[in-house]
């Protein structure tokens, strides 16, 4: 190809588009090159100095993250020249750096330390006093210790250049230059300044919510989908069968490196403790526990027993296995009408550096794949009412998922049998006949459709409690017993079997952990 | 095959009497009423010496206001090979990191004490202690409160003049 440029980096020669910076073309034989102030989606100041690596024929070491290849170039990234430099500079970050890893948050996760150790010096020459700022209070859910940072000045040019709300700048120079917000301005108000946590290399800027809580190698990092339907990509960092914090994962096609306070904040509920443990019977007084098999049995029986179309309630909260695994069971019983219910915000927050990614007005992760299958969202904009006609109904009710919180304790009180299928029981589930426990997101494997349609999968992240299971299993093999569809094993198989036509050929191969745009586009409208 | 039969002699009387075996036996047992280097130990009136890479039961530093000295950095229950440290960290009211729970359970502790070694600011030790009878399995969780009231002294392996061993 004409825009080709072939350099040799390190003794490997490489191919990499004309254009390219000296950093990007290493990363593509596996050197990273170490680096504060670059971050691939924001402008290189080039003024950390780190990434200089020697270009044989320059006079001097060139920053690697602002350099272009050119053609022929032969770049050295190890060399003993590339790496006096990168001892050195490591060397100045030091003299000023508190090292009070064991009280650093960024401990364990932080580049200085990475790199220190990897290519610092053994001991430190240092015999001045360290200056001392202590910590500021930037608003929001960021506390900035001046102390640690390294003035890379990712956290200015994320909120200048990506969120585009100039909201901080650095103040002083020299050694006493600091980050500070404008007066008392501080971070409120904005969206998106959890990022900056994210992509400060070291311990100077750190969350609120998560200070102190764990240390960084005590996290299991699982990836998952963020709830909503945005579907940010996201890795749950759990502990203790906890989720202690919520980070964003690079998906170049959905949210880059980004993600929404709004949705950074909102794990909370994956670990409450008030769940449902085991399957209820209650259709004879009482609340009496029973066993899988039995349960599913029980209601088999009670449905050739009670007569009368069927109403059901979904939520948009459920994986598209589950929503069609509903809908099979839906069908099995006779057919009938679907309703979901979500919540809405006024209008949608872009992300103005990245406009495909905003905190979506739908609330909920997956209003796409209920709407594909022929949901209807019912409700208002809070995600209350719109069940009139089925709390009193006098056939069969079904609820996938939804608490109905709002709902008074008579829904459906009048239904021949009526199943709520879900996490946490509320008033309105007190006149369930029978109740099935099943998992949250956090807890079993599946898929969610985005506004766009892209269906992305997320993974189990901690252990379901008591006896829950994923709701595409038990809806699926009562579905199968009534002769739709047939049982599955794995949500693997139970995506294959869905029978959706916008689904139809996507396997979960396919779908990775990139995910897959659906075969039609199915726009979200509003009600 | 047939079984054989092997027929034992028995043995001699003067190889198989006691006697001999006895007054060796009581040769040794005068022999020490007699020597003057005692063998028993008046415990507990007198105290077993302890050698000095013995490590007991643990002890937490404090501050001389009170506090104690770890800051919740998380490396002793990360280094703890029996996995007998628990601990949850936060911030007190002067915004200093601390320990909010911290306890070790001394029946799962193995004494390697390497979370003394381990330890950034000199707070926890092991300790030059061995008597830990307690009459129920629970007080053997030494939680934070018990850890600093601890009174006995550290191990001779930590030395204080010299806390990084250089």
């Amino acid at each position: 190809m004409a825009d080709m440029v072939n350099v040799t980096i390190d003794g490997n020669e490489v191919s990499v588009p004309k254009g390219t910076t000296v950093l990007e073309a290493a990363k593509t034989i596996g050197t990273e090159v170490p680096h504060y102030c670059y971050h691939p989606g924001m402008s290189s100041p080039a003024m950390c100095r780190l990434c200089l690596v020697e270009v044989e024929g320059a006079p001097k070491p060139m920053p690697g993250c602002v350099t272009t290849v050119m053609e022929g170039q032969v770049i050295h990234t190890q060399s003993d020249q590339a790496l006096k430099n990168r001892r050195g500079v490591l060397e100045f970050y030091l003299v000023n750096h508190p090292l009070d890893c064991p009280i650093c948050d960024m401990s364990g996760e932080c580049n200085l330390q990475d790199y220190v150790h990897a290519e610092g010096r053994e001991q430190g020459r240092g015999i001045e006093p360290k200056r001392v700022f202590g910590r500021d209070d930037f608003g929001g859910d960021v506390l900035f210790y001046g102390d640690r940072c390294v003035m890379c000045t990712r956290c200015v040019r994320f909120m200048s250049e990506v969120e585009q709300d100039h909201r901080l700048t650095v103040v002083e120079r020299g050694n006493r230059s600091v980050i500070d917000t404008f007066f008392e301005e501080g971070l409120e108000g904005t969206h998106w300044h959890g990022n900056i946590v994210d992509i400060c290399p070291v311990g100077a800027l750190v969350s609120k919510d998560f200070l102190h809580k764990a240390r960084a190698w005590d996290l299991a990092h699982t990836p998952s989908i963020c709830d909503c339907s945005q579907g940010c990509n996201i890795s749950l960092h759990t502990r203790d069968n906890l989720v202690q914090r919520i980070k964003p994962r690079e998906n170049l096609d959905v949210n880059a490196w980004w993600l929404s306070d709004l949705c950074r904040m909102d794990y909370e509920w994956m670990n409450r403790g008030d769940r449902i443990e085991a399957p209820l019977d209650r259709s004879k007084g009482g609340s009496k526990v029973l066993g899988w098999k039995e349960a599913l049995e029980s209601i088999l029986r009670a449905t050739e027993r009670s007569e009368g179309s069927v109403k059901a309630v979904a939520s948009a909260r459920a994986s598209n296995e589950d929503l069609a695994a509903f809908k099979r069971l839906v069908k099995g019983l006779g057919g009938g009408e679907i309703v979901y219910r979500s919540p809405r915000i006024e209008k949608d927050i872009p992300l103005k550096g990245f406009p495909q990614l905003a905190v979506r007005r739908d609330r909920a992760p997956n209003t796409t794949g209920a709407n594909i299958m022929g949901m209807i969202r019912v409700g208002d904009d809070s995600a209350t009412g719109g069940l009139e006609d089925i709390a009193g109904h006098d056939g069969i009710v079904l609820v996938l998922g939804d608490a109905l919180e709002d709902q008074p304790n008579t829904f459906g009180a009048n239904a021949k049998l009526y199943v709520y299928v879900g996490q946490h029981e509320s008033a309105a589930t007190t006149s369930a006949h029978f109740v099935l426990p099943t998992t949250t997101k956090a807890e079993g494997e599946g898929t969610f459709t985005n506004y766009e349609g892209r269906v992305q999968r997320f993974w189990r992240a901690l252990d379901p409690p008591g006896m829950a299971r994923p709701a595409w299993l038990v809806l699926g093999a009562l579905a199968a017993e009534l002769g739709c569809g047939e049982v599955v094993r794995s949500a693997a198989d139970s995506f294959a079997i869905m029978g959706v036509d916008a689904f139809a050929g996507i396997t979960y191969a396919d779908i990775g952990d990139r995910g897959t745009v659906i075969n039609e586009i199915v726009l979200v409208t509003g009600v | 095959m047939a079984i054989s039969v092997k027929v034992m002699q028995r043995p001699e009387p003067e190889s198989t009497s006691y006697l001999r075996a006895a007054l060796s036996g009581m040769a040794l047992t005068f022999k020490h009423m007699v020597n003057p280097a005692k063998v028993t130990q008046q415990y507990p009136e007198e105290m077993t010496e302890l050698s000095p890479r013995w490590r007991g039961t643990h002890v937490m530093e404090q501050h001389a206001d009170g506090r104690p000295k770890c800051v919740a950095c998380g490396l002793c229950p990360t280094v703890c090979p029996a996995n007998c440290i628990r601990l949850v960290g936060g911030e007190d009211d002067q915004g200093n990191r601390y320990p909010i729970v911290y306890e070790i359970d001394e029946f799962r502790c193995i004494f390697c004490g390497m979370c003394q070694e381990v330890c950034p600011v000199e707070a926890i030790h092991v300790g030059r202690h061995f008597e830990n009878a307690e009459y129920t399995r629970d007080r053997f969780v030494y939680d934070l409160d018990r850890l600093m009231e601890q009174d006995h002294p550290s191990t001779l392996l930590w030395d204080p003049s010299d806390p990084s061993s250089e």
